[in-house]
């Protein structure tokens, strides 16, 4: 038995440090342990606050799900003052939340996951006369053709379109050649290139995943341009309570929002759309069919047993989370949990989400058991996010010292994420979550009557599954499934963009342009005290933000994120969170070059400074 | 009623220098104050079309001028101050903080103005008064600097800017610097309110001319007052018989 | 194949030494297929022509200025990435992590000692000896603190680099500083605050360093004059609004449509220094400001405690409102309190006037 460290983790967002222990012989992962290791003290910093500035600090919970934490607080704050923002708003800020799912879903596999599945020192032993005819075959083999909802068609022709002649790759190859030659590897510099798992994908694969790290590393801008064009900056763009800053008016000439700039955002849209249809799916797909054929379909621990979504794009504005207005007109109802999918569709069980359930404190809370938190005077108890705590109580490793760790205690405490729960249970959250939950409820006639998203996810799956040639239950819940799902479903985000799009183009025509509706502005109409929450299906899972106001302050500010539903330690009864799952149910072949671990960690897309804030 | 027909003397304390500097200072403070509020909370011009239309008299460009304009006739009429102080020993009004004395009258006055006391010693230039002039003068200089530092950090390359950048550095930010020349405003305005009242409460109660000194500089006392020799010359201080007022004196005024 | 694998290996991770370094070099020629005369050139593009070593550190940050960094267009991240720098350590985009990627910083700091480029991203948290931030085992601080040794010059990126950033904000739980704070003025920082800064001026920052191989002049904050020179309210093209004062009061209302000036909406124009106004985002596609939204001020020192932002100078209090109510209540107050200081002096005057003139008439008896 090996006990392995890696710390720290990169291509990821933040502090996060992995110890499993290997038995050797076999490669099977018999304990993991998952910790972030850095804290900000966010949710303190909330507190005294102004409601109507939260959005802005919360938001810096994370830069990479950029809008995810303001959209959060924003939707919290406006349950709480029971503002409804008008149609205009709640249009651009799903378009704002799609393109922005894209964008992370993106980086995540371009940048963060793709050099753990293709190196540059395989691509140069490709073809390029070989990987030029590759990429017809994946364009041709791999796309899944889906049809968005009914569009305006404003694009007279697909603008990105992926190059595929040997010139090309050839320039690639000499560029990754050149970079080896100069002796400075740069970001290619320290890696396990001589893992045997860099062999799964044939040479060209490789060089053609090389050559899209670097389109995509150029195109991702464009995808997100809408949130300079609304939100006047990216990362990080700005909000108001009640609804968008950026005035729409036909009439004037310096209004934020006007045609030309609505040209920038359909320009925008349509390209996204080409990236997923021609680059990102059909890459993803390529890549995880070769992994599927040779027999990789593990690493899906915790999503075969619980996965839990809160579901997300209301079609039209809504009175509040609270009241159950929220849950009645969503585009993507993935609020619900699924235990035990991983034993196939009919083993499988459904238990509703509804909005009841946020003001059960026995439904949704969060231990503290093993992090280095505290709860004064409710020691052994979860509590609800309402009246959260957040409170330090830092205790050091388990060898080594407080500031010099050798490794971690995980009969201790050991990691600063909390441990969220549902009913008393950890689940996973993300794309791959929904997915299931969609496919869950479609198949077992919970929904009758499914939105056009949830048709073209089950239009997706259905490709997929031809494709892979295995059923949604035994693709799904694994690694591979989980980084495809996560494309399946930027490819959803892309039309949704284009769809809500559309929506305002409708709205403005009929004549409304409002953007905010500041009647609760004043805090003079705000009541004495009150509490909010706001859901939000970010790119990593469920998101949710907790506020209570009082006397027009933020009184108590708790947020309960992906990545800790998915990275949390063990619970009191030393059951494992997903990540930890899922190390416990991935091989590894050589212990101490753990590439399937940082695989399969990050096929969650961890994102450490969401997930302690 | 019974007068005593002693005979007042004419102390000559404040120099035309120092007499033109204060009314200037007088017109330049409300210029300031009121232009300074409504660059906080602009008026606004609401309706009109565009910029090139727009009401001149509610912009911001006009009353920010004006403030600029009495920040500069201000801080140049201070040379005037400079001078009064160098020339005229009735001008030196920075009160002796370093003496006993000085602190005992400090606290006969105080002991007066709050009531506890029916009267107080004579003095021509007041110790409290005169305290509450440093009081006034530091927060003219914070204005100063904190409204040049702003003013001039428009090319925070050139020299001015370097001049008064500093300002900014101390106080943190430049957010912390308008703030803090807010504050200091309103400040000033206490203090206005607090020195008119005890120029037209002395006039009132002591009837030795405390209003008129600022436009005549000349304050007539009917005893002599215990800060004489503050203005007298130094060789000629040590007896009281000698004691003269500078200038003044010449001829002596009944009232 | 095993071959190559090994050779990689001793490249990649082990060629701190000059013979070892020259080994792997050849390793790697022959390996890669490369023709054998190719030694050489590697060899003298390695130690002769390299490029700028950058180390990028992340700290107590929120990756918010990773992203912006990648979001530029001109120079396009790639480019100035592949081209201009050799990134050779990244949390965000390095290849490698655990053991052999602080194997590879090590390596890289020996070997580049005194020439590399730190590049730092988030704040330094100092509370309890730095345990709220660890990486690697270690504590953020001492990492930062070994690295900044044998930097050639130090970049802070972003709010939580420069001034402490959203962790700093009250009441700041981890003791959180800036980069400036923990390794002094030993070295030249740069500092280019932002939350997150433009894309385009953290490449440029980068960009003008490999172009003319220095760095850009500084203000005497130390950031880049070109990119901080001037306040967004003396650049912003709402300005004339401004001036003319014609403002939006509402979000929303005529003016914000007609998109006047966002003063009276708590704009930090005013007192902010960013290249807002000017650059814009993204290549000049838009600002906050021109969204409709008041700046907050992301580029200053402590912005986040100067709250609330829609508010142009904040409330004093919860209770007495902004500061203009509490000066007029003042001003309120003291007027009362000299009327009443007045009635009671002549009360006082008539009282002493009475005895003495009792004394008086005494006297006179
Ligand atoms: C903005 C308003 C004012 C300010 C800032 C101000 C300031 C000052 C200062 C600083 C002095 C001391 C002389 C010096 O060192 O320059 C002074 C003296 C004096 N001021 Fe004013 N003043 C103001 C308004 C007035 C007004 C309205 C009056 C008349 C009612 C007045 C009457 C006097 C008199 C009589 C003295 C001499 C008092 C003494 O001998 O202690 N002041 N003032
Ligand atoms: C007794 C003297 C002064 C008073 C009472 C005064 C008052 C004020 C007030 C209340 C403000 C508004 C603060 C804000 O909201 O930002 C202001 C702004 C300003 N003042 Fe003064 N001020 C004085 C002297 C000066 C001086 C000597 C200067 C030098 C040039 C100056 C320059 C400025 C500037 C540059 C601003 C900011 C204007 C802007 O933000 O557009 N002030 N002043
Ligand atoms: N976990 C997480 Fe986020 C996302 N997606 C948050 O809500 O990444 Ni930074
Ligand atoms: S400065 Fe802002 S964007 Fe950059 S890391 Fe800090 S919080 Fe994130
Ligand atoms: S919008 Fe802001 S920066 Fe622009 S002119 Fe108005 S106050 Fe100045
Ligand atoms: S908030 Fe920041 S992005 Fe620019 S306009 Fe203000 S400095
Ligand atoms: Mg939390």
């Amino acid at each position: 038995m090996k006990r392995v460290v890696v710390d720290p983790i990169t291509r990821i967002e933040g502090h996060l440090r992995v110890e499993v222990k290997v038995d050797e012989a076999t490669g099977k992962v018999e304990d993991a342990l998952s910790s972030g290791t850095a804290w900000r003290g966010l949710e303190l910093i909330m507190n005294d606050r102004d409601p109507r500035d939260g959005w802005a600090y919360i938001q810096r919970i994370c830069g990479v799900c950029t809008t995810a934490h303001a959209l959060g607080c924003l939707r919290a704050v406006e349950d709480a003052l029971g503002i409804t923002i008008p149609k205009n708003a709640n249009y651009i800020r799903n378009i704002m939340a799609g393109v922005q799912s894209v964008q992370d879903h993106v980086i995540h596999f371009y940048h963060l996951h793709a050099l753990d599945w293709v190196s540059p020192v395989e691509a140069l032993k490709a073809d390029p006369v070989a990987t030029a005819a590759m990429q017809n075959t994946v364009l041709s083999a791999y796309k899944v053709n889906v049809t968005g909802p009914e569009s305006l068609d404003t694009e007279a022709y697909p603008k990105e379109f992926p190059k595929a002649t040997p010139e090309y790759y050839q320039k690639i190859q000499k560029k990754v050649k050149d970079i080896v030659e100069s002796g400075q590897l740069g970001i290619f510099a320290a890696q396990w290139w001589d893992h045997p798992d860099f062999q799964i994908l044939p040479p060209e694969v490789h060089l053609l995943g090389i050559a899209h790290y670097l389109e995509m590393l150029d195109k991702q801008r464009e995808i997100v341009t809408s949130h300079v064009v609304f939100g006047g900056k990216n990362p990080h763009p700005h909000y108001i309570v009640g609804g968008m800053p950026c005035s729409i008016s036909m009439d004037d000439m310096n209004a934020p929002v006007n045609t030309e700039r609505l040209a920038i955002v359909d320009r925008s849209i349509n390209t996204t759309i080409n990236l997923m249809n021609d680059f990102y799916v059909p890459d993803v797909l390529a890549i995880g069919k070769m992994y599927v054929d040779k027999g990789y379909v593990d690493g899906g621990g915790m999503a075969k047993e619980r996965v839990l979504g809160f579901g997300d794009y209301p079609d039209e504005p809504y009175t509040g989370t609270t009241n159950g207005d929220f849950h009645k007109n969503l585009l993507y109802r993935c609020n619900g949990i699924v235990e035990d999918f991983g034993k196939g569709l009919d083993a499988a069980k459904f238990y509703d989400f509804k909005a009841e359930d946020l003001s059960d404190p026995e439904v949704l809370n969060e231990g503290v058991e093993h992090s280095w938190y505290e709860y004064p005077g409710a020691e052994g108890k979860d509590l609800h996010p309402w009246d959260g705590v957040t409170k330090a109580k830092y205790t050091g490793p388990k060898e080594g010292t407080k500031t010099d760790w050798k490794t971690l205690d995980e009969d201790g405490k050991y990691s600063w994420l909390k441990t969220p729960k549902w009913r008393g249970k950890m689940a996973e959250v993300g794309p791959l979550s929904r997915y299931i939950i969609i496919y869950t409820k479609i198949k077992k006639g919970l929904i009758t009557d499914p939105t056009w998203v949830e048709k073209m996810i089950m239009d997706q799956i259905e490709a997929v599954s031809k494709v892979l040639n295995l059923a949604p239950e035994v693709w799904m819940p694994t690694m591979v499934g989980r980084t495809a799902t996560r494309a399946l479903e930027a490819q959803v985000h892309a039309y949704v963009a284009k769809y809500y799009f559309n929506k305002l183009i409708k709205n403005i025509k009929a004549g409304d342009t409002k953007v905010a509706d500041t009647t609760k502005w004043d805090p003079k109409t705000w009541p004495k005290e009150c509490k909010g929450v706001g859901l939000y299906e970010a790119p990593r899972g469920a998101l949710s933000h907790w506020v209570v106001i009082k006397d027009g302050k933020i009184a108590n500010y708790q947020a309960i994120v992906p990545t800790t539903w998915n990275a949390c330690p063990r619970d009191n009864k030393g059951d494992h969170g997903a990540y930890e799952k899922a190390m416990m149910d991935t091989k590894v072949k050589i212990p101490d070059k753990p590439l399937e671990i940082l695989k399969v960690v990050r096929s969650f897309d961890p994102c450490m400074a969401c997930s302690t804030h | 009623m019974i007068m005593h027909e002693e005979p007042r003397k004419v102390y000559y304390l404040f120099s035309p220098f120092l007499r033109i500097f204060h009314w200037t200072m007088v017109i330049c403070i409300s210029f300031l104050f009121t232009t300074g509020l409504l660059i906080t909370k602009p008026a606004s011009g609401g309706v009109s079309m565009e910029p090139t239309f727009g009401n001149i008299l509610l912009s911001l460009d006009l009353i920010r001028n004006i403030h600029f304009i009495a920040a500069f006739i201000f801080v140049a009429a201070f040379i005037l101050r400079i001078y009064g102080f160098v020339i005229n020993k009735g001008d030196r009004l920075f009160p002796r903080v370093w003496k006993a004395e000085f602190w005992q009258s400090m606290i006969e006055v105080s002991m007066h103005y709050m009531l506890l006391k029916p009267s107080h010693r004579p003095y021509l230039r007041n110790p409290l008064a005169r305290m509450s002039y440093v009081g006034l003068y530091s927060m003219v200089f914070i204005e100063i600097f904190t409204g040049f530092a702003m003013y001039l950090m428009v090319n925070p390359n050139g020299f001015g800017a370097k001049f008064f950048g500093w300002t900014i550095g101390i106080f943190g930010s430049e957010f912390m610097i308008h703030l803090i020349h807010h504050y200091i405003a309103w400040a000033i305005m206490l203090f206005v309110i607090g020195h008119v009242y005890m120029a037209i409460r002395a006039d009132f109660m002591e009837r030795e001319g405390e209003i008129s000194s600022m436009f005549s500089g000349v304050k007539i006392l009917e005893h002599e007052p215990v800060d004489v020799g503050e203005i007298m010359d130094k060789e000629s201080s040590d007896t009281f018989s000698d004691r003269k007022p500078l200038h003044a004196g010449q001829q002596e005024t009944k009232m | 194949m095993d071959k190559l694998e090994t050779m990689w290996d001793v490249c990649l991770r082990k060629n701190i030494k000059r013979r070892s370094f020259l080994k792997s070099c050849a390793a790697l020629t022959s390996i890669m297929g490369l023709n054998m005369d190719m030694l050489s050139k590697v060899v003298a593009a390695a130690e002769k022509n390299p490029l700028p070593v950058v180390i990028w550190l992340h700290g107590h940050e929120c990756t918010g200025c990773d992203e912006s960094f990648l979001r530029s267009a001109t120079p396009l991240t790639s480019d100035l990435v592949l081209n201009s720098i050799a990134l050779e350590y990244s949390h965000a985009l390095s290849a490698a992590a655990g053991e052999p990627f602080e194997e590879h910083l090590h390596q890289t700091m020996q070997q580049y000692a005194g020439k590399y480029i730190l590049a730092v991203e988030g704040a330094v948290a100092t509370a309890e000896n730095g345990i709220y931030c660890m990486t690697g085992g270690k504590p953020f601080v001492s990492v930062l603190k070994e690295v900044a040794k044998n930097a050639a010059v130090i970049i802070e990126y972003g709010a939580c680099a420069t001034s402490g950033g959203i962790q700093a904000a009250k009441p700041n739980p981890t003791g959180s500083v800036s980069v400036r704070e923990i390794v002094g003025n030993s070295k030249p920082i740069v500092k280019v605050p932002g939350c997150p800064p433009i894309p385009e001026v953290m490449t440029g920052v980068v960009m003008h360093y490999a172009l003319f191989g220095k760095l850009p002049p500084l203000d005497n904050e130390g950031r880049p004059k070109q990119f901080y020179g001037n306040r967004i309210h003396d650049t912003c093209y709402r300005r004339p609004f401004f001036d003319t004062g014609m403002f939006a009061e509402n979000f929303d209302d005529a003016g914000s449509k007609a998109g006047w000036c966002l003063y009276k909406l708590g704009c930090r124009g005013p007192v902010t220094y960013n290249s807002c106004g000017n650059l814009r985002w993204w290549n000049g596609l838009s600002y906050p400001i021109q969204s409709g939204h008041g700046c907050i001020g992301c580029s200053n020192d402590h912005f986040w405690d100067e709250d609330p932002f829609y508010k142009r100078l904040p409330e004093y209090g919860p209770i007495l409102g902004d500061v203009d109510k509490i000066g007029a209540a003042a001003v309120g107050l003291t007027t009362a309190g000299v009327a009443l200081h007045g009635a009671m002096s002549v009360v006082q005057k008539k009282k002493r006037q009475a005895a003495e003139e009792k004394s008086d008439g005494k006297k006179v008896e």
